[in-house]
């Protein structure tokens, strides 16, 4: 059971004191793996007939695809950038992810409220204005933070995409270019996200190793959260219950 | 004085109306716009609702109807936040007049009527400006739907907060909400100390209570150097072959 608590001052409406679904968030710096694992995890769970499904940021129905747009012309100050990825998330929570919940899923989403905050804060937002904007989001039941260092980071970066504007803060960071800002950037988002590690009780997973490594963390992890949430398997009638066999003949 | 959230003050001025639909609020801005450009003064304009960046996102919400009272709440938060620190902010530490047609009242009185925490939205829009002076238009409830019934027939969805289910038929939603957000304009009135305006009394009478409001805090302000281009064509000697190419002309209108 989801317990029905929400981390400020909640969405408005009336809800039931507990949700029968699980929220499980995997959050982490940007190019740790999260998005692989949410994939592994999802056809892990399907596969073993859980009823599960995946959400992530600027996937809402409403902003994802205004928020791409304003971030691929990089015209987004800080402020506005939280309050966008606010409503893209609010949208997601009350439009898929509280509904799943209600039904019994296992929603597991990449990243959630703690990419958002530690986003803002390294940029210099102040705390309690950010801590009140998101104070709409449902405390999930487990944060896993998939944990990873700038050397391990590096050469997955290069591997991929290559530097991002925002995820080499280029949008704050001024004094450099995109090698040294990315560096930079991502030190201090790591810090962030070890310092909010305690305050909001993430499960740390040590995210330097292999993929396959981490998968079994979380699986295991994640097991125990969702005893009892599989339906039952009644058993498959035998073929010669029903006199197949004999027709058959 | 224009204050920012921290009680430092800026160099310009901050007006800004609030009202119902139909108070008669931007008649009586687009005046006092006209005067003060008049008068020489460097002027920034702000619309509720405006910005670039979200716009495509509230259009797209509001025509598939997508937003809830939150998403509603936030995406105006981040169109007036956009505003804020692209476009009233800078001209404010320039010592300019900024003009806000609706600002931070607009959602404590509409999204509150809504059913968000009046509280949370409060806190959202702790990074706003204090305006030098906030004007508010107060008219009675028949009044305003008066106004708004002539000449306008066709009632938007959230407009006419059908999306709170207060009623299925568009007039009467539309009166049940703004009777609401009236309420809350009420609080907020007595809150943030705004300047209520009769909007019952004749346009010219009101314009003119508002300038002498206005007047006291216009020392000091930044004026534009008007045509101070043209100065330099006649003196030089020039055309001014280029000037439109970087939309000169039109930057000595703003």
């Amino acid at each position: 059971m989801t317990k029905v608590k929400f981390y400020g001052y909640g969405l408005p409406g009336k809800f039931p004191k507990e949700f029968p679904g699980r929220l499980i968030v995997l959050e982490g710096t940007d190019g740790v793996g999260r998005s692989t694992q949410v994939a592994l995890l999802r056809e892990w769970l399907e596969s073993s007939g859980y009823a599960v499904t995946s959400s992530g940021l600027k996937r809402s129905m409403l902003a994802g695809k205004g928020l791409q747009m304003a971030q691929e012309g990089n015209v987004l100050g800080t402020h506005t950038n939280v309050l966008f990825y606010a409503t893209d998330l609010a949208d997601r929570l009350e439009r898929e992810i509280i509904p799943a919940l209600r039904a019994g899923f296992v929603v597991i989403t990449d990243r959630y409220i703690y990419s958002l905050l530690c986003r803002a804060l390294v940029r210099g937002v102040d705390r309690d204005w950010a801590y009140n904007v998101l104070g709409f989001a449902l405390v999930p039941d487990r944060v896993f933070y998939l944990r990873t260092d700038l050397n391990h980071l590096i050469p997955r970066v290069l591997n991929a995409s290559g530097f991002n504007y925002w995820e080499s803060g280029m949008d704050f960071l001024h004094k450099g270019g995109y090698y040294e800002n990315y560096v930079e950037y991502q030190s201090r988002v790591i810090a962030q996200f070890d310092a909010m590690s305690e305050e909001f009780g993430f499960h740390t997973v040590d995210a330097t190793r292999g993929v396959h490594e981490v998968f079994v963390d979380l699986r295991d992890g994640i097991r125990k959260l969702i005893k009892g949430m599989k339906p039952g398997s009644p058993k498959v009638p035998d073929a010669t219950q029903y006199g197949l066999d004999k027709q058959l003949e | 004085m224009a204050q920012l959230a921290n009680g430092k003050p800026l160099p310009g001025k901050l007006f800004v109306v609030e009202g119902i639909d139909g108070s008669g609020k931007s008649t009586q801005l687009d005046l006092l716009t006209k005067w003060l450009i008049g008068e020489g003064y460097c002027v920034a304009f702000s619309e509720w609702n405006s910005s670039p960046v979200v716009g495509t996102t509230t259009r797209r919400g509001k025509k598939k109807q997508l937003l809830s009272p939150t998403t509603f709440s936030l995406i105006h938060a981040a169109d007036f936040i956009d505003r804020l620190e692209r476009q009233m902010l800078p001209a404010l530490q320039a010592g300019a007049i900024v003009l806000a047609d609706r600002y931070m009242f607009t959602a404590f009185a509409r999204d509150v009527a809504r059913g968000v925490h009046p509280q949370w939205v409060r806190g959202i829009y702790a990074l706003a400006v204090r305006p030098t002076v906030a004007f508010y238009f107060r008219v009675p409830l028949d009044e305003a739907i008066r106004r708004i019934m002539t000449g306008r027939p066709q009632l938007k969805y959230y407009e006419a907060g059908l999306d709170l289910g207060l009623s299925s038929d568009p007039y009467e939603s539309f009166a049940l909400f703004q009777k609401r957000i009236l309420q809350e304009y009420d609080k907020i009135v007595d809150e943030f100390g705004l300047t209520v305006i009769d909007a019952t009394l004749p346009l010219t009478e009101q314009q003119e209570i508002i300038r002498r409001i206005v007047a006291p805090h216009l020392q000091g302000v930044l004026r534009s150097e008007r045509s101070a281009w043209r100065e330099a064509l006649t003196k030089e000697q020039l055309y001014g072959r280029y000037l439109k190419e970087i939309g000169a002309e039109r930057g000595q209108q703003a």
